[in-house]
């Protein structure tokens, strides 16, 4: 029997192998890049230099802007989610799939037809034009964050939704029954037991925020560096790769110590929030 | 329910739509464009579609994508469904633990960290073991599967822990043996979680593009990489006819398989399955045939193919009505082989990289397959020095006697220079030419006559109808202190004279390169680009921190847009792209150029030649062929053709008569019965016409830079070699400032660094960032407060309870029940009164 | 409609207990309709539910009595018609302004909250204090049974557990009228008659209106002070258990309720019926000469005699033994009779059938004649499985 299992779990090998060499090895890597200078000796001088203020700096627009994305994504997506989750079942399957739909557009022409949109002469500005407005947006953080919005949104409407899918619609009337109104029922009811879909959206959203390059770059004119600027410019025009696996490093750090305070949250699934 | 709130709901799902949606339709919009402007409409055409099935680059991209898609896909979810049973069946906890751990990191992790992670991976690997290259397709391959392996066997797991237990067993005990047991029962159980992770994993592969970026080696290029050269360049519409095509296929398949599916849940499994079969089907029917067809088209005749990276535009590739180039070299060279009696295939693999940066770091991190690459002068020097060129054998390229005498031994080098281990060890009287100019061109400025208006900015217009006006449009200009030093503010800024920088504020476009943006600034102070001094770096540092607060973008080839269009007024750029600008602006946008010189009339700015070149790490046997590609363009009907496509110098000259002498096999001259040499008069004339309809293609523009003798004579192509001698920008690498160890290139980069991350004023981010965040931690300690008043009652007196209890019938109601109701009832009537 | 169909409950059908008080209309349903895309769930109907009764409407699925439940709490609007509430038309009134509450089918207990929560949801949305949410709430919790659960996670209990918690969670708001839709089905069969009296008595201690849906024929008889019995959108009889076991409206009613033989028959004149070629004396009248008519013969009231002594006579097929008494079916000149009885009979022997004249129920023909109460298809295990395939509405 033992030995039958042992044979059984040996399918999982290939993968761990795999995972071994191409998942742990290289973070390592990083790590090891991170740790020593261009000769190959210990140093600290590169996560010294991301000390100095100006990289902290970028740290802190890059956490700040991320940030505010993931509000604005929460705050457009929770009732979107709500809304499309009290449809009809097959409306419901039509809007999610319209949902996921511009995703399957490689994201890098998405953000860059934004730039017509968003441009003095653009579709926006020519309609305000109308009206005798004109409104700079391109080349702002406004931008940035709104590139961010647009191509993270459906990372936190599909998880909200599919939670707020799974509560049984009883349970609902149960609360409107006993006394909630509308708006009570989903401050009471439908956003606590929705909370696990939040939480694994606002992940879905932070994370490629922060380590975003290329939206920054086009719909911030270069002006807004981020973390994941910083990293790419390292590794692609200035070879300097220890610098770059540090940036890595510290962001890889960030990134943990944030979801270590997200799942502190979930775990008590609403335990804190409600 | 009413009606109201109906119309509330709609509209929030609709405004979500339009927004979801607005760039697609833009996209679909622009791809009926006539023009090939992304940003003017200027008339329904469908000539996208058709140049798409021509653009063969990106079709070979899109074809790169798919096959990657379906292998990787294929692989990680074999690879995926069986670790998913092996870890179903894993009895220890910490193996199991840390086997799931780790394969969740890929998806916790940032694409960008986990793509240089195994960037890093590929080029130890290669280091260790000595190869110069890898391929690209087997490390975007691995790094794909690496990435789709975690969701499959999320996918998967589930499903396995979901079957029934006993139903393995049922299959052994009616016969089965285990392994029939898991292909006949376990599998189908199974197979729902299977086909999910397949599709995510064919999704996630195909629409990939950091982790691609980072991991890719040389020649292969997918869809999202090439979209990303192009947005850094530009895009051109056939990209997104090419969208729109994928847009409206996904589109209608979905809604075939969501109306067909009808509201049977079983009907709907069982069609989906259907049509997976059809489309499986028909994915690995394409896969077959198009591999028989290749084995059968290769067995029969042999395949030569060219690997060529070059600049994004920067060949003429038959848009517009032109010659596609390189089509005509696959069918004049399969016509020379077929004259020698050879049949060969000859097949161009053109891909384009943004940068010279990204060129050498491709180049230089082993990714190996290229056979010709176009650095520009400084690069070419860096890559010469560090051992990644080969010299070129002129012998193979005699058209190379056409190449503008100016350009004779500028890509000569002394001595050969081997990075080996940190010795550089100099071979001597070993000249040899590590490459053939391809275009040449200068830096400069490009503005909107018809925003720099008299009434708009009154003092950089007449600073430009002056036709004196120089950088100080871009930069203002410095206020030296009494002793003519310059003066800076605390934080670095250089103090200058913001006139024309106040006017033209927000409008001004600055390189997104530390070499191009650093060495304007030099070039504007008088500083020499290749030797600065401290002082010299603290002073552009300082002039172009200043302007950063009056830049609209940090910007490379998304200039064009922003110029055509009139979205910003000045910038500094390369002159073929600043003509190509100049043709295609909008129709409300006029163009204007000059090139900056300071109040004496000097020319202050960089010449710059592009070169081709073969890498060391190039395949030997494409050496020939490789040759031929150079020499060929050298003809010059290509030649012209891509001059006149990319407005670039064109460093040939076809009007020295000398060049047509005729020499026999011995390399003598041929005489004629005078004793005098014999020219190719034939050619000669040929060549000239194509000299003359050239010549009056290219217009006026065209002439005011490169050919015209304006003053100083600056470009004229007869005193070309002087100006390089003057102006080029060398490459910065070992060269270090005087009488000190600290290299330019460190500082160049240093200052950049310093330059992009700087602050810019967004405090007000900022603020809303802490005000919400205070909000939210606020709401949380007023929920908890909360909360805890509201147990303060019962959660202290009353008992945990135990397990599960069982469901006893409870008694009758209870004499404590009672009481409570009647107590109940008293405080009812209490609280009436 | 319908309107002949509906008999008024008298006021002494209304059992309210111990006290003796004027009965008084807390909730009525006038001619009100529903249907679901296209299909009619509701056909007009007419209901009046009186205070501090327990009132019960019973059918089979999909006839209408959930629907009929929602539309009080207010989770349906009728297509048309009025509800009235205290005399007031509260058709537009949302559910959580009415004075009702309800306690689910599979409970719908708040998964985020534990036990106590749960029951005080209703008082937090109050702002009632503190104290006395605990009060109640302790009252609530010692009524259902379940001191010291009140950090137990419902999730964990067990289903009879969530049971009394949503019980407890409805009446915590002291409704005037209590929705119960189905509360029983998932428990299992000992559980369930425990249940049923636990909450009879609550019932009877607290005085508030409950209005049961169920389609256990049982349960409704042995709960109720009112049945309501619905089938296709209709109410096809509202009375007391006894009234509408004793003298079904008409043969869907007799059959839905217990075991009925539904024989064809003609009333010759007052108190004398015929049918299986014999004249029978009943106690029914008002009839018009030679109608034809539905008898209703329980089986329990047929009695199996010596062949001699047989008003009827006929053939056993088939004898089931059921425990209290044997299961006896019975052809009869071609119609299958039931008879149940506590002497043993062979199967193929001829036996006499007597039946009393109080034993013979008259009814009316309606659309529903002909298509229950012959026994020649019976099976126990079809019963069976047709109750198993009982769907949620």
């Amino acid at each position: 029997m033992t030995k039958k299992n042992i044979l059984k779990q040996a399918a999982a090998y290939p993968h761990i192998v795999w995972a071994i060499i191409f998942i742990i090895a290289p973070l390592l890597f990083v790590a090891y890049y991170a740790f020593t200078d261009k000769e190959g000796v210990f140093t600290l001088a590169n996560l010294g230099q991301l000390a100095q203020a100006t990289y902290l700096e970028v740290f802190l627009r890059s956490v700040c802007f991320a940030f505010l994305a993931t509000v604005i994504c929460f705050v457009i997506a929770y009732p979107v989610a709500y809304f499309i989750s009290r449809t009809s079942p097959s409306a419901q399957k039509i809007l999610v799939m319209l949902v996921m739909l511009p995703q399957w557009l490689n994201f890098l022409i998405r953000t860059y037809s934004w730039m017509a949109i968003l441009e003095d002469t653009g579709i926006i500005n020519i309609i305000l034009g109308v009206l005798g407005l004109n409104i700079h947006m391109i080349n702002t953080p406004g931008a940035v964050i709104l590139g961010m919005v647009y191509n993270f949104l459906p990372y936190m409407i599909i998880p909200i939704h599919s939670a707020m899918t799974k509560i049984d619609p009883r349970v609902l009337e149960a609360a409107s029954d006993l006394g909630c109104s509308p708006l009570r029922v989903v401050t009471k009811v439908v956003f606590p037991l929705s909370l696990s879909g939040v939480i694994s959206g606002i992940t879905m959203v932070f994370v490629p925020s922060i380590s975003t390059f290329y939206i920054s770059q086009k719909l911030g004119g270069g002006n807004f560096d981020l973390i994941g600027d910083s990293i790419e410019r390292q590794f692609q025009t200035q070879y300097d790769y220890n610098m770059g696996a540090a940036m890595s490093f510290v962001l890889m750090l960030l990134i943990i110590a944030s979801m270590a305070v997200m799942n502190k949250y979930s775990d008590d699934e609403g335990g804190m929030l409600v | 329910m009413t009606k109201k709130k109906f119309n509330w709901r709609t509209l929030c799902i609709i405004l979500t739509f339009i927004f979801l949606y607005m760039p697609i339709g833009v996209l679909i919009f622009f791809s009926f464009n006539e023009s090939d402007s992304t940003a003017v409409f200027s008339g329904f055409s469908l000539r996208w579609y058709k140049e798409l099935f021509t653009d063969t680059a990106t079709l070979n991209a899109l074809k790169n994508t798919l096959i990657l898609a379906v292998l990787s896909s294929i692989i990680s979810t074999i690879i995926g469904t069986a670790a998913a049973y092996g870890i179903s069946k894993m009895k220890n906890k910490y193996l199991k633990n840390a086997t799931m751990s780790a394969t969740q990191i890929p998806m916790i992790n940032p694409e960008i960290v986990t793509g240089i992670s195994m960037m890093l991976l590929f080029v130890f690997v290669a280091n260790v073991l000595k190869i110069s290259s890898f391929n690209g397709f087997w490390t975007v391959l691995i790094a794909h599967i690496t990435f789709n392996l975690p969701y499959v066997i999320l996918l998967v797991l589930p499903k396995f822990k979901e079957m029934d237990k006993s139903l393995p067993e049922a299959a052994l005990d009616l016969g089965c043996t285990p392994f029939q047991s898991f292909f006949k029962v376990e599998l189908p159980a199974i197979m729902p979680g299977i086909v999910a992770g397949f599709i995510m994993a064919f999704t996630l592969s195909i629409d990939d593009f950091v982790i691609s970026y980072f991991t890719t080696g040389s020649g292969f290029e997918t869809l999202p990489i090439r979209i990303y050269s192009m947005t850094k360049k530009r895009v051109t519409p056939d990209m997104y006819a090419l969208s729109t095509l994928i847009f409206v296929t996904i589109l209608v398949l979905l809604l075939i398989s969501n109306f067909t599916s009808g509201k049977n849940k079983i009907e709907l499994s069982k069609k989906a399955k259907k049509v997976m079969k059809i489309i499986g089907g028909s994915v690995f029917g394409m896969i077959g045939i198009t591999t028989i067809v290749v084995l059968c088209i290769s067995a029969t005749t042999e395949v030569k193919t060219v690997n060529v990276y070059n600049w994004g535009e920067y060949i003429s590739d038959g848009g517009y009505d032109t010659i596609d180039v390189n089509r005509e070299f696959e069918e004049w060279a399969e016509n020379y082989y077929k004259e020698k009696g050879k049949k060969v295939k000859v097949q161009v693999n053109y891909t384009t990289y943004a940068s010279n940066e990204d060129l050498y770091s491709k180049i230089a991190n082993g990714a190996g397959g290229y056979d010709i690459i176009v650095p520009s002068d400084y690069m070419l020097e860096k890559m010469q020095k560090e051992g990644l060129l080969q010299p070129l054998d002129l012998e193979k390229i005699p058209n190379c006697k056409f190449i503008n005498s100016q350009f004779d031994g500028m890509f000569l080098y002394d001595n050969t220079y081997k990075n080996d281990s940190d010795k550089i060890v100099v071979e001597k009287d070993n000249k040899k030419t590590y490459g053939i100019a391809y275009t040449y061109g200068i830096i400069g400025i490009i503005y909107n006559s018809s925003q720099i208006t008299e009434e708009q900015a009154p003092k950089a217009y007449e600073r430009i109808e002056s036709g004196e006006a120089g950088w100080e449009l871009l930069f203002g200009e410095p206020i030296p202190d009494k002793d003519g030093k310059y003066q800076y503010d605390k934080d670095g800024k250089m103090i200058v004279d913001t006139t024309y920088l106040e006017e033209l504020k927000g409008q001004i476009l600055q390189f997104n390169n530390p070499r191009d943006a650093f060495g304007a600034a030099m070039y504007y102070l008088d500083i020499d680009v290749n030797n600065p001094t401290e002082d010299d770096w603290k002073a552009v540092y300082g002039l172009l921190a200043t302007q950063k607060d009056y830049v609209q973008g940090y910007v490379m080839d998304e200039i064009y847009n922003k110029m055509e269009k009139g979205e910003a007024w000045i910038a500094a750029y390369y002159a073929g792209d600043c003509l190509s600008m100049m043709s295609e602006s909008a129709d409300d946008v006029e163009l204007g150029f000059y090139y900056p010189k300071n109040k004496d009339g000097k020319p202050q700015t960089n010449v710059f030649a592009d070169a081709m070149c073969i890498p060391a790490s190039a395949n030997q046997d494409n050496l020939e062929l490789a040759h031929m590609y150079i020499n060929f363009m050298l003809e010059p009907e290509i030649a012209y053709a891509n001059a006149e496509y990319i407005y670039y110098g064109c460093p040939y000259d076809y009007t020295n008569i000398f060049d047509y002498l005729v020499f026999d096999e011995n390399n003598e001259l041929v005489l004629d019965e005078n004793g005098l040499p014999v020219f190719d008069m034939e050619l000669y004339e040929k060549n000239l016409a194509y000299v003359e309809v050239y010549r009056e293609n290219l217009g006026e523009d065209y002439d005011i830079i490169y050919n015209a003798d304006f003053e100083n004579d600056l470009l004229n192509p007869n005193k070309l070699r002087d100006m390089f001698d003057k102006f080029a920008y060398k490459d910065l690498t070992n060269s270090y400032m005087e009488g000190t160890d600290v290299s330019n290139l460190d500082m160049l980069n240093e200052s950049w660094e310093q330059l992009k991350v700087a602050s810019t004023s967004m405090v007000g981010i900022y603020v809303t960032c802490l005000v919400i965040a205070l909000a939210i931690v606020a709401y949380i300690v007023y929920v908890q407060i909360k909360k805890r008043k509201q147990r303060r009652l019962y959660w202290a007196n009353t008992p945990t309870p135990k397990a599960k209890p069982k469901d006893e019938p409870s008694p009758d109601l209870s004499a404590t029940a009672v009481i409570a109701i009647e107590k109940a009832k008293k405080r009812d009537k209490d609280s009436q009164k | 409609m319908n309107e002949k169909k509906i008999i008024e409950p008298k006021g002494e059908t209304v059992a309210t207990g111990e006290e003796n008080v004027e009965t008084k209309k807390i909730v009525q349903l006038k001619n009100v309709a529903k249907s679901f895309d296209g299909e009619i769930i509701l056909d007009h109907i007419n209901l009046d539910v009186y205070e501090k009764e327990f009132i019960t409407l019973l059918g089979p699925s999909g006839c209408g009595k959930t629907t009929t439940l929602r539309i009080i709490a207010g989770f349906v609007t009728p297509d048309t018609g009025d509800v009235l509430f205290e005399d007031e038309r509260i058709n537009d009134l949302p559910p959580h302004k009415r004075h009702v509450n309800t306690v689910f089918q599979k409970y719908a207990l708040f998964p985020h909250l534990n036990v106590y929560e749960n029951i005080a949801f209703a008082l937090r949305l109050k702002k009632v204090s503190e104290e006395e949410i605990y009060e109640r709430v302790e009252e609530m919790l010692a009524m259902v049974n379940l001191r010291g659960f009140e950090k137990k996670d419902v999730n964990l209990l067990s289903g009879g557990q969530q049971q009394r918690v949503a019980i407890a969670r409805a009446l915590i708001n002291k409704p005037k009228v209590l929705l119960l839709d189905e509360p029983l089905g998932a428990l299992d069969l000992k559980l369930r008659k425990d249940m049923q009296n636990e909450l009879k008595n609550i019932q009877r201690k607290t005085g508030i209106t409950f209005v049961y849906v169920t389609h256990d024929q049982e349960e409704a008889l042995s709960m109720s002070d009112t049945v309501v019995v619905m089938a296709d959108g209709k109410i096809q009889q509202i009375g007391s258990p006894t009234d509408i076991y004793n003298e079904p409206e008409n043969a869907f009613v007799a059959d839905f309720i217990g075991e009925s033989n539904i024989i064809d028959g003609v009333m010759l004149d007052d108190y004398k019926v015929r049918f299986s070629g014999h004249e029978f004396v009943c106690l029914d009248k008002g009839f018009d000469k030679n109608e034809s008519v539905d008898v209703v013969v329980r089986p329990e009231d047929v009695d199996v005699v010596p062949l001699d002594k047989g008003m009827l006579t006929g053939i056993v097929t088939s004898v089931t033994f059921k425990g209290v008494h044997y299961e006896i079916i019975v052809s009869i000149k071609d119609f299958k009779w039931m008879i149940q009885s506590t002497d043993y009979v062979e199967v193929g022997q001829e036996i006499g059938v007597y039946v009393e004249p109080d034993a013979i129920h008259i009814m009316k023909k309606s659309e529903y004649s002909n298509m229950f109460g012959d026994y020649s298809s019976f099976s126990d295990e079809l019963e069976h499985l047709s109750d198993a395939n009982e769907e949620e509405e």
